[in-house]
C-alpha cells in the first residue's frame, strides 16, 4: 500500500521541478521537494511499523505500557493521514496545471 | 498486563480473611469447651498480614502471612457452682472484647471499600487512554 | 488472495486473534461466576500466559519470514482447572475476588484489542477513500 503510494507521489514530484513554478520561492536550499517528499514517506512508513510492533508487544505481554501504544498507534494515523492530504492537494494542484491552455 | 487489578484482589482477599476471622471472634464471645467437649476456652485469634502477593511474594500485594492465638490472659469471673470452675471458683472465659472487634470490622471493611474505589479508577483511567484513539 | 493479504496486514492478525480468546475466556468466567455457590464445582480458565506465549512465537516466525506466511488462526487452548486457592467444604475452589478482577483484566483487555483493531480498519478504510 506505501510502495504504490510512493511510486504515484515521486512521479507527481518529478513533475513539478520541470514546471520550475514552485521551485525558486522558499525551497530549502539543497533539498528538493522531491527529496523531502520521499523522506516524508519513509518516516510514515517507519511509524506505521512502530505501531505494528507496538500492538504486537502490547497483545503478546511483552510490554505493559498501554499508553505508549496509543500514542504510537494515533501518530501513525495521524501521519498517514497528513501523507494523504498533502497527495490531494499535489493531485489538485496538478489538474488545476493540466488545464492550463496555452 | 493489570498489576494494579492483582494488587486489590489481593489485598481484597486478605481483608475478606481478617473479617472471617473477626466474625469467628465474635461468634464464640461464650464458648467455654473446645470441639471434642473437654473445658477450653476460646482463644482470640488474628490474621498477620505481610506483603507480596500469596503465590509469589516478589509481587505487590498483601496476604495474610499467618492467623494466630491471642496470648493474652483469659479474664476470669468468680463463679463457683459453675461445672467449668476451677478449684479457687474461677471461669475462664474467652479474651474477646466485643467493641475492639466491632471496630476492627469497621477497618476491615472500610479498607476493603478503599481498594473496590481503586481498581475502578484504575479500570477508569484505562479506559479513558483508550479514547485517545479518535 | 491479494485482497486476503491486504486485509491481513500490520497487527491485525494479531489483534483479531487476542480479541477471540479474550471473548471465550469471558464466556468461561462467566460460568464460574454462575456457579460460585455450586458444590463440587471445579473452577475453569484458559492460560493467559500460555496463549501469549504461543502468539509471540507465530510473530517472532512472521518477523524473520515473508510476510503473510504464518497462519494464526490455527491456535487451540484447553481448558485448565487452576486449583490454587481455598477449597471450601462444598468441594468448591472458588476466590470471588479473584473471579472479578480476573473478568474486569478480560473486559479491559478485550476493549483495547477492539480498539487497536478499530484503528487498523479504519486507516485501511481511509486509504480506499483517498481521504475523501
Amino acid at each position: 500500500m506505501i510502495e504504490g503510494a510512493a511510486n504515484s507521489l515521486g512521479k507527481i514530484a518529478g513533475i513539478s521541478p520541470a514546471t520550475g513554478a514552485s521551485q525558486s520561492t522558499g525551497a530549502a536550499p539543497g533539498s528538493s521537494f522531491a527529496d523531502i517528499l520521499k523522506n516524508s514517506i519513509n518516516e510514515v512508513s517507519k511509524l506505521q511499523q512502530d505501531a505494528t510492533q507496538a500492538a504486537n508487544a502490547v497483545a503478546t505481554g511483552q510490554t505493559e505500557n498501554v499508553t505508549g501504544v496509543m500514542s504510537a498507534v494515533e501518530k501513525a494515523d495521524l501521519a498517514f493521514k497528513t501523507l494523504l492530504a498533502i497527495r490531494s492537494k499535489l493531485m489538485d494542484a496538478y489538474e488545476e496545471i493540466k488545464q492550463i491552455s496555452i | 498486563m493489570f498489576e494494579i487489578l492483582d494488587m486489590g484482589a489481593s489485598a481484597l482477599t486478605a481483608q475478606r480473611i481478617r473479617m472471617d476471622t473477626i466474625a469467628g471472634n465474635i461468634a464464640n464471645i461464650n464458648t467455654l469447651r473446645d470441639a471434642s467437649g473437654k473445658p477450653n476456652p476460646y482463644r482470640r485469634r488474628f490474621v498477620v498480614f505481610a506483603p507480596g502477593q500469596a503465590g509469589n511474594e516478589s509481587q505487590p500485594g498483601v496476604h495474610v502471612k499467618s492467623i494466630q492465638l491471642d496470648q493474652s490472659p483469659l479474664p476470669k469471673r468468680y463463679d463457683p457452682g459453675n461445672p467449668d470452675a476451677d478449684k479457687d471458683g474461677y471461669v475462664s472465659y474467652p479474651n474477646v472484647d466485643l467493641s475492639i472487634e466491632f471496630v476492627n470490622a469497621l477497618e476491615a471493611s472500610r479498607a476493603y471499600e478503599a481498594n473496590v474505589t481503586m481498581m475502578d479508577t484504575a479500570k477508569s483511567m484505562f479506559n479513558s487512554s483508550l479514547r485517545l484513539l479518535g | 488472495m491479494y485482497l486476503d493479504r491486504l486485509f491481513n496486514q500490520g497487527s491485525v492478525p494479531v489483534l483479531e486473534q487476542f480479541a477471540q480468546f479474550t471473548d471465550a475466556r469471558a464466556n468461561l468466567l462467566g460460568e464460574d461466576i454462575a456457579n460460585v455457590s455450586t458444590p463440587n464445582f471445579i473452577q475453569k480458565d484458559f492460560s493467559l500466559e500460555q496463549f501469549q506465549q504461543v502468539l509471540r512465537q507465530k510473530v517472532q516466525q512472521e518477523n524473520s519470514g515473508a510476510p503473510g506466511g504464518v497462519q494464526f488462526d490455527d491456535i487451540s487452548m484447553d481448558i485448565q482447572n487452576p486449583r490454587n486457592g481455598i477449597l471450601f467444604h462444598d468441594g468448591n475452589n472458588r476466590s470471588m475476588e479473584q473471579l472479578m478482577s480476573d473478568q474486569a483484566k478480560n473486559a479491559l483487555m478485550h476493549n483495547l484489542a477492539i480498539e487497536l483493531l478499530k484503528n487498523q480498519y479504519s486507516q485501511l478504510e481511509t486509504a480506499i477513500r483517498e481521504g475523501k
